[in-house]
């Protein structure tokens, strides 16, 4: 199997599904000319040319707006945001438009339509570039959200989004591109959208999580855990967040009888809370422990490098929160 | 009938409406269709049209009040009747649907308070009413944070077991540590809890279980806590409630008129505890939990059905004994203050299983004393049951008309004598009570032996 970066592994997904299927093109700012403001799309202008990879002005509302036009009129747009906090102003392409016409038109039009780009805290871009937004798009009914945490998944489930009928919202982060890990060789290699992957048996706790906080943190504290504490944490890297596979995650906290959540989301109507929310009345029988949830402080994102990690999930802060529900 | 002109609602929201303006005053010509009014809705202002056409006879909400959707806010005179006599009929203020004189909005911005602050606790709010903001201490901001803070903070700590927080006395008990409690039997009373708080965990059942205090040894009757101390060197006087006056006038009566006498025997009930469990196995995905006492049931019914004299009502008035085709079997149920004793009726042609959950359900349903007034007439033979308790043995009193009455221990380990060798085997003590008016000795043992005879070879019930 090849080792590749998270970025190889986004291009080569667009890339073989843009040789696949000829409505298949990427947008967004300096995907062109640049070859991608954080060079995923290098090469691509030359191979494809400007016809199916376009630059576009500083104007998220037009651009998206435009691909889900395209979308309603059959093609199959690849909507790159430098950063998914630039969304707030194209809510309503997003959310009115891109989530619902299907809906609305009675199934006269679907909206086949990627949108991309990195989501949450990257690294001193302070609070109105930190946003993290998979709660504000996994709560829509008529979207799919997706958040991969390897370049394998960032590939499989990137296929998969671009051959899928309906809008999806496909959150990366700018800090796992340069993250390497094996990828399944051929053109033909997709992950399922909506199914979650057990990435860890284990008996004592399950964890769940999704995106970067799995190898920034999740995956260390299990190391931890396993080592130095004699916890044997059941990791769920969820995938994809809407629709969420909740019942993967019921049957091994059944089996664990304590969880864990982990995102850098806020706490509070974050997007732990809701899949908190799937959680308690069907696990509730059999919680030994209240279900933890290690979020982000509910802080503006601080600029300073000390003050951002101290309110990011730290691995001692999941190694607290799995002891509390083990009762260690 | 003068024809009402409503307030109509213009919007879904909409439930009450300011009259802006009339467009036609008393005494006007109105035709069907003709816009008569302005109204503001929560939305909007918009236009209002004559449904009839007459004459306009009263306004009843005038320009600026409101009134509430449907009510009536003016009166048109039709063909049939003069203006004066509308006029009349609505003098002295039938306008029912005028409240007061509407300035809109006018209170909230003439009052310059810009933004309304969400008050996030109770004691805020009312602050924030009764200081009108001037009185206000510095709040940190306008959310009402400081308020909840000092809210949070007067929040006392969590009690620990039997503490008595919040006037309770109650089990702290993870979900899980409660289930495993209920599966294995473990009397969480007994358990020690090492959780927050003293929470009962799961590692906290689990042992308790290995240690082994089952529910069966170490009950907690229902009837114990509601058993309160009475202060030393003080008494108590307690009124009969009605049921425990129904208790006592019938069993008085059956003491002093049935001439009772007792017949006891030991039934080795090793095989049918075997078979239980072997059965509880098989029941497991349905949920269902046979008790030893359901067989006891079902074999009394049984033995009933061979010894029809014991299944029988006695009227001493017509000196005559009935006897039943069908066992309706009477239950004695315990409540904190008194006992109830609910009918399994046509018992004898019931399965195991149906029997366990027509029993549970009569007993649930009798302890929230939710019986019907005919699920507890009509019994031909009654149980009562200690065995729960840790009772060995005991004698009840029949309860007439019925005239027999079975008093079942609970089933233990004893050392008993078997071909000459002692060993340890389960056994119950059962005590069968019986109106002697009716039945013999020679009857009642026999009965018993038919009993014995299909607790300890199960097989027998086959044939």
């Amino acid at each position: 199997m090849p080792t590749m970066q998270f970025r190889q592994a986004l291009r080569e997904a667009m890339t073989e599904e843009m040789d696949r299927d000829e409505n298949v093109f990427l947008i967004g700012e300096e995907v062109a000319q640049y070859n991608g403001a954080y060079k995923v799309s290098e090469g691509m202008l030359d191979k494809y040319g400007p016809k199916r990879v376009i630059d576009t002005p500083i104007s998220e509302a037009a651009f998206s707006g435009l691909g889900v036009g395209a979308a309603c009129m059959g093609l199959r747009p690849i909507v790159e945001f430098m950063s998914w906090s630039f969304t707030w102003v194209c809510m309503d392409q997003i959310i009115n438009n891109a989530a619902n016409v299907r809906y609305m038109s009675g199934g006269q039009y679907k909206v086949p339509i990627v949108f991309r780009g990195g989501n949450g805290i990257a690294h001193q871009l302070a609070a109105t570039h930190s946003h993290r937004m998979e709660a504000v798009y996994a709560r829509v009914p008529g979207l799919i959200v997706v958040a991969p945490s390897t370049p394998a998944e960032a590939k499989g489930l990137l296929k998969s989004s671009i051959r899928c009928d309906d809008p999806v919202i496909f959150l990366e982060s700018e800090k796992m591109l340069n993250e390497e890990g094996d990828v399944p060789e051929g053109d033909d290699f997709t992950l399922p959208l909506g199914i979650a992957n057990v990435e860890r048996p284990g008996k004592d706790v399950t964890i769940v999580s999704y995106g970067r906080p799995l190898s920034r943190v999740v995956r260390p504290a299990v190391e931890h855990l396993v080592k130095d504490h004699g916890i044997d944490a059941e990791v769920i890297d969820l995938r994809t967040l809407r629709p969420l596979d909740v019942d993967t995650v019921i049957k091994s906290v059944k089996k664990t009888n304590r969880c864990v959540i982990v995102d850098e989301d806020w706490g509070y109507c974050g997007m732990g809370s809701g899949i908190l929310y799937k959680l308690q009345k069907p696990c509730f029988d059999y919680l030994d422990a209240p279900i933890e949830y290690v979020h982000s402080d509910e802080i503006p994102v601080p600029f300073n490098h000390y003050l951002e990690e101290a309110m990011l999930p730290s691995v001692d802060r999941i190694v607290t929160a799995v002891k509390e529900v083990c009762y260690r | 009938m003068p024809a009402e002109i409503t307030m109509p609602q213009q919007s879904d929201t909409m439930t009450e409406g300011t009259v802006v303006k009339w467009l036609k005053k008393e005494g006007d010509k109105v035709k069907a269709g003709e816009i008569i009014a302005e109204i503001e809705t929560d939305k909007a202002t918009m236009e209002m049209e004559a449904f009839d056409s007459g004459t306009l006879a009263v306004i009843l909400v005038k320009a600026g009040e409101k009134a509430a959707v449907g009510a009536a806010i003016a009166a048109l005179a039709t063909a049939k009747e003069s203006v004066d006599d509308v006029k009349k009929k609505y003098a002295g203020g039938g306008g029912a649907g005028a409240t007061q004189t509407a300035k809109p909005q006018a209170a909230a911005s003439a009052g310059g308070a810009s933004s309304t602050p969400v008050a996030q606790s109770s004691s805020r709010t009312a602050t924030l009413e009764g200081a009108n903001t001037a009185e206000l201490k510095e709040p940190d901001d306008c959310t009402g944070h400081q308020a909840s803070r000092e809210a949070a903070t007067a929040v006392p700590p969590l009690p620990g077991n039997g503490n008595g927080g919040n006037g309770e006395n109650r089990l702290r008990v993870s979900p899980l540590a409660r289930r495993i409690a209920d599966d294995r039997g473990v009397d969480l009373h007994q358990v020690a809890g090492t959780g927050p708080g003293g929470r009962i965990v799961q590692k906290d059942v689990l042992s308790a279980a290995e240690k082994g205090t089952p529910k069966s040894a170490a009950p907690i009757p229902a009837t114990s806590s509601l058993a309160p101390r009475v202060a030393t060197g003080q008494t108590e006087k307690i009124q009969l409630t009605k049921m425990r006056t129904a208790i006592a006038t019938a069993l008085q009566r059956s003491k002093q008129n049935v001439p009772h006498f007792y017949e006891t025997m030991d039934i080795d009930v090793e095989e049918i505890s075997t078979l239980r469990e072997r059965l509880n196995h098989r029941l497991e995905k349905e949920k269902i939990r046979l008790s030893l006492g359901d067989f006891v049931t079902q074999a009394v019914a049984a033995a009933l059905k061979r010894h029809p004299i014991l299944n029988a009502t006695f009227d001493s008035a017509k000196n005559e004994i009935t006897r039943y085709g069908d066992v309706n079997l009477g239950v004695a149920v315990a409540l904190p203050d008194g006992l109830i004793v609910p009918v399994l009726k046509g018992v004898d042609q019931m399965g195991l299983k149906e029997i366990r959950q027509r029993s549970v359900d009569l007993v649930e349903r009798a302890r929230g004393q939710r019986l019907k007034g005919e699920e507890m007439k009509g019994a031909t033979f009654t149980v009562s049951n200690l065995g729960a308790f840790g009772v060995r043995e005991f004698m009840a009193i029949v309860n007439p008309p019925e005239v027999g009455i079975l008093a079942v221990g609970g089933a233990e380990k004893r050392p008993v004598v078997r071909d000459g060798e002692i060993v340890a085997r389960t056994i119950m003590t059962v005590t069968l009570s019986a109106d002697h008016r009716v039945v013999d000795g020679a009857a009642a043992a026999e009965f018993l032996r038919t009993l014995k005879g299909l607790l300890e070879e199960p097989a027998m019930q086959l044939l």
